[in-house]
């Protein structure tokens, strides 16, 4: 069965690529450089939630592909986005979309440099790019033009350390690219071809060739190093902390799930036999990094720097998701990665909201110790994502817990199932401590500077981009319905691999070219081979009842 | 040929990560390009020389082509390597006007 031929795939890639295009022809006005930055990111937001209806109205098997310059399969670069994808690129789009809104009303000098918006909009093409293709190439080309807008972007920073995290970054990812093009070079020795779905189906027939394995853990340690996960993760708390605030919600919320994308991927779609190392790897990798993450954030005075390493502990829980892999584990790693987007960038932005409010723009907690007292929205905001980060009841943070710890019982790893829910108590703890500092705390007085400029005209940046995304929070939690269907399909579709290979090559097979033997038969018309198992996320079931 | 490239990518990889490790960045940035050429021989190894005639060509009756696929591949990741290598530079040389200095111990302000 043939994936639907869709143009509006290549929508969220080539949009902002034009924006970006046009933003520098603009870079005299920057005024007007942010607006056109602004509608290109809605536009390609509208573009992946299009792509993304088409995929569930084409029911389980949907899968929408555009093939580059109109060429076949094995020949041209094609662009796939089942619902994975899609689900992915509309989560990435979304907060892109949210960081260009922030942009919009900031502060910050380092907007005014001409090439900040094209940069940020070629970050926001890099992620969907990286999310859509379908070919090995094609995901490094894209995974740099995200990198390397990125490192742009934090150099130019107001913080002046900016420029050493940039350069810390730019060494250690380079060594990441370095190893994936390493690993897509001998998968392109190994069986000739680039397309994602031609390799899963030469992986599917069960050889082995002498360089496919070594390729693909390669892969798996490049996506580690670009998702920050514990051992690889020197670079992160201090390029995140450095960045801008839109470009810092942006990169600590989505840009680091595109490694977990790769992992999501590679792991179910090549490495089905090799899958029980793997994950073993992933569940020790994620306790370290929750725990490392957790104990470092609440030790940490800077209110940035916090949500940058609970970041490592989120990304910590979502592997252990991935690594337990029951098909519920993989519906939990969906949602808590969709869910952890927002409430991640939210946070972020809702930080640097109140870090604008001092004159240096410092998040240091000493700094903003008691600055919120008077700014009850904001409060309130900060303590709704806080909660939601913990997994508290009415919020979107409560399902992803949930789910993921349905799933760790599903799968009976009682003792990993202790230390992740021990290890959510550390995000509850450091949360509520910073909440406190910020805006319980009385203001200390102004004791040095008698002539302090209490009521200086200073602009502080507008909390609307965060509020909508924490508004998201709430609703992803009171209607949470649609999103745990979603995640279920999806589950479903990675737990069957053939329907990504065979989507993509029906239109090679039937044009007679042979497949390997003893690969997926792509022939017949598909059917999800086991029926997805509703998840009765809110009915806990009793053991043994 | 092979033999001759397998050993050249070995020296490059054993040159670019000493290089890599030092503490002068702008002789780290080297190795880094360094690493990047010689997995661009790899590539280059993994296909260009498997056939007689050149791709694309009226000479296609003579034998088998070699693989074009490897040297698109090997156009783009020069250009990309190059991009970063350029952004590498220019980051080192604002950050050596700034400590005057392009040891990596001395570019430490970040902690916490």
């Amino acid at each position: 069965m043939a994936g639907a031929e869709n143009p509006w795939v290549l929508g969220p890639i080539i949009i902002p690529l034009f924006g970006a295009a046009l933003c520098l022809l603009l870079s005299q006005n920057n005024r007007l450089q942010r607006i056109v930055a602004l509608i290109a990111g809605l536009a390609a937001c509208l573009a992946s939630i299009v792509v993304l209806l088409a995929n569930l109205e084409a029911g389980s098997v949907g899968v929408q592909i555009y093939r580059l310059g109109g060429w076949a399969t094995p020949f041209g670069i094609v662009l796939v986005a089942d619902k994975l994808a899609a689900l992915f690129c509309v989560m990435g789009s979304i907060v892109v979309a949210a960081g260009l809104l922030y942009c919009l009303q900031c502060h910050d000098k380092c907007l005014e440099y001409p090439v900040f918006m094209p940069a940020f909009l070629c970050m926001g093409a890099g992620l969907s790019g990286s999310f859509y293709t379908g070919d090995i190439f094609t995901f490094f080309v894209f995974l740099e033009l995200m990198v390397m807008s990125s490192v742009v972007m934090v150099a130019v920073a107001d913080s002046s350390l900016g420029l050493e995290a940039a350069i810390k970054y730019v060494f250690i990812s380079g060594m990441g690219s370095l190893l994936l093009l390493l690993g897509i070079a001998a998968l392109y020795t190994t069986f000739g071809t680039l397309t994602m779905a031609q390799i899963a189906q030469a992986f599917s027939t069960g050889e082995r060739p002498l360089l496919a394995v070594p390729a693909a853990l390669m892969f798996i340690i490049a996506f580690l190093i670009k998702s920050a996960v514990v051992p690889f993760h020197f670079w992160q708390p201090d390029f995140h902390t450095t960045a801008p605030t839109p470009v810092h919600g942006v990169l600590s919320s989505v840009v680091v799930k595109v490694g977990i994308y790769g992992i999501i991927r590679n792991t179910s779609s090549y490495l089905v036999q090799e899958g029980d190392l793997i994950r073993t790897i992933l569940i020790v990798l994620g306790l370290v990094g929750i725990f490392f993450g957790g104990l470092t954030a609440l030790r940490t005075w800077n209110a940035k720097r916090m949500l940058a390493y609970s970041t490592l502990g989120q990304v910590g829980f979502i592997l252990v998701a991935i690594g337990w892999g029951s098909q519920l584990a993989i519906v939990a790693a969906i949602i808590y990665i969709f869910n952890h987007a927002f409430i991640k960038s939210g946070l972020l932005m809702l930080t640097g909201v109140i870090a604008s409010h001092n004159a240096k723009h410092s998040a240091d907690l000493k700094d903003l110790a008691g600055s919120g007292k008077g700014l009850k929205f904001i409060s309130v905001l900060y303590l709704v994502g806080g909660l939601a980060l913990a997994g508290v009841p009415p919020f979107n943070g409560f399902m992803s817990k949930v789910a993921l710890v349905r799933s760790g019982a599903g799968v009976e790893s009682w003792i990993v199932l202790g230390l992740v829910v021990a290890g959510g108590l550390l995000t509850m703890i450091y949360m509520t401590r910073t909440w406190q500092w910020i805006f319980q705390q009385e203001p200390p007085e102004a004791e040095d500077t008698g002539h302090a400029p209490a009521h200086a005209p200073h602009k502080s940046d507008s909390p609307l981009a965060p509020a909508l995304l924490i508004a998201a929070c709430v609703l992803l939690g009171i209607f949470a319905g649609p999103l745990v269907t979603l995640s279920e399909d999806t589950a479903a579709q990675i737990a069957s691999p053939e329907i990504y290979a065979c989507s993509v090559l029906a239109q090679m097979v039937e044009s007679g070219m042979s497949l390997p033997e003893g690969s997926y038969d792509c022939t017949g018309g598909m059917e999800i081979s086991a029926a997805p198992t509703a998840l009765p996320v809110l009915v806990m079931e009793v053991p043994g009842r | 040929m092979s033999i001759l490239f397998a050993v050249a990518t070995g020296i490059m990889f054993g040159l670019g990560i000493f290089q890599l490790l030092r503490r002068d960045l702008v002789k780290a940035a080297m190795g880094f390009y360094t690493l990047f050429t010689a997995v661009n021989l790899f590539m280059l190894a993994a296909g260009a020389f498997d056939g007689e005639v050149p791709a694309y060509t009226d000479q296609l009756a003579n034998g088998q082509p070699s693989d074009p696929v490897v040297q698109g591949l090997l156009l783009t990741a020069i250009v990309i390597s190059l991009g970063s290598y350029c952004l590498i530079l220019g980051l080192v040389n604002v950050s050596a006007n700034r400590f005057e200095s392009v040891d990596s111990h001395e570019v430490d302000q970040l902690k916490g």
